[in-house]
């Protein structure tokens, strides 16, 4: 664990230092709080020594300083001093320390309460990671662990102000599965499952990784297509359409023939673009080419030239 | 000359207390003096010129760092010479200022008697230099 020194004192950071790389530690050392306050930029330095007295900026006021910024990730801080009266221990803690230690330092007193520093880090990582998992549950949908409805609307709208700043395109494609209700009622619903997350499986291998595809309900599947141009979302469209169509789906009781419909519609044929406006687009568009037959792929604003393919 | 380590009390540096502290390894306390050696050299002058010029806060600066390395040598008598000078900065106490001034060049003189007559500073003593 890397490990920050801010001692102007060069006899006891001299002894810090090299305790604590026996103690098998990554040291940084700092002489004044300026170059601790620079050092501490690290997000990777977690654990902070500081020297109350330095010239510069002092021990408290970087203890201050940490608490005040912005970070996902705690820092734990053991403020040194030489100063032992109650009032003195009390305005370090105050002022942001975990910890207070007395100089000169007793060793075994600061290697068991960096442990106890560890330990907290330790938990905090644990639980960051905890909220990271469970966000991600929350984003994602149960089934086909695709992005849910709220995730993949809110990334759209990332999209859309990027575009709008990069001068670029965003596409969407609004799929589904075509009688997807009659493989249901025909073969179960655990076999229409199966059939789903065979059909997502085939589009996600079709899309770049910078696409987003999610479930926007039922068996609608959304793709969002950043810097997507007009002319490369209906032959996006077509491949994702032919990845699923190609061949049938083997599941335990059948293989079933299964195909999509596809609608598509780009920011740029859409004015003034929203999420809202784009969503709407390719779901039209999906009509058309559900009423064109299915098994095929429209794009909105040149429904002419949505293609049948048998 | 063997009773030195047993009367304390009197003495510049405290070698047990120290050496304890340091998990008794006399090499890495060697390298320790060095480093304070040149920190009060290096200091000295400037702390001189900061009684010459009546600068307070620089007094009370400088003999705090000081103070803070002699405490982590158990250096007693240097430490209670850097707190007078500290205080007298705090004070802004000239007349103190000079007086604990004098005393801490004569402890660190006599620190550096010691090291170059004991045992332990024979060795120190020869590879620190004057």
């Amino acid at each position: 664990m890397k490990i920050l020194i801010a001692e102007d004192d060069p006899v006891s950071s001299r002894i810090l230092e090299k305790n604590l790389l026996n103690w098998g530690y990554n040291v940084n050392l700092a002489k004044t709080g300026e170059e601790a306050w620079g050092a501490l930029k690290d997000e990777d330095l977690r654990l902070a020594i500081l020297d109350w007295m330095m010239p510069g900026m002092d021990g408290v006021d970087i203890c201050k300083k940490i608490r005040r910024r912005r970070r996902k990730k705690y820092t734990y801080i053991i403020l040194l001093s030489a100063k032992d009266r109650k009032q003195d221990i009390i305005a370090g803690l105050s002022s942001g320390a975990d910890d207070y230690m007395t100089k000169p330092v007793n060793f075994l007193e600061l290697r068991a309460r960096l442990r106890t520093g560890e330990r907290i880090i330790n938990l905090e990582d644990k639980l960051i990671l905890v909220q990271d998992q469970l966000k991600d549950l929350a984003s994602r949908d149960s089934l086909t662990k695709l992005w849910n409805r709220g995730e993949i609307i809110k990334f759209l709208r990332e999209e859309l102000e990027r575009a709008s700043r990069e001068k670029k395109a965003v596409g969407v494609i609004m799929l589904d599965v075509d009688f997807f209700k009659k493989i249901n009622d025909i073969f179960g619903h655990d076999i229409g499952d199966v059939a789903l997350l065979q059909v997502v499986s085939r589009i996600k291998r079709k899309v770049r990784k910078s696409d987003k595809v999610g479930r926007y309900g039922g068996d609608e599947i959304v793709t969002i297509l950043p810097n997507c141009p007009p002319s490369e979302i209906f032959k996006i469209g077509e491949r994702l359409r032919l990845a699923v169509a190609r061949r049938a789906i083997k599941t335990d009781l059948d293989a079933i023939p299964i195909t999509i419909s596809a609608g598509c519609a780009c920011s740029e044929e859409v004015p003034e673009p929203t999420a809202e406006k784009l969503i709407r687009a390719s779901d039209e568009a999906l009509l058309i080419a559900k009423s064109q037959g299915r098994n095929c792929v429209a794009v909105h604003g040149m429904s002419n030239k949505g293609r049948k393919n048998v | 000359m063997s009773n030195h380590l047993d009367s304390s009390q009197d003495l510049p540096i405290d070698f047990s207390e120290v050496l304890e502290r340091i998990g008794g390894d006399e090499l890495f306390l060697e390298e320790l003096l060095k480093i304070y050696f040149e920190e009060f050299r290096e200091k000295i002058p400037f702390l001189r010129e900061a009684i010459e010029q009546g600068n307070f806060s620089l007094i009370q600066e400088l003999s705090h760092g000081l103070k803070g390395a002699s405490a982590n040598l158990s250096l007693a008598s240097l430490k209670k010479a850097c707190f007078a000078l500290e205080m007298s900065g705090r004070e802004k106490n000239i007349e103190q200022a000079r007086s604990a001034f004098f005393c801490l060049e004569t402890e660190f003189q006599r620190l550096k008697n010691y090291l170059e007559a004991s045992p332990l500073g024979n060795r120190t003593g020869q590879r620190l230099g004057k």
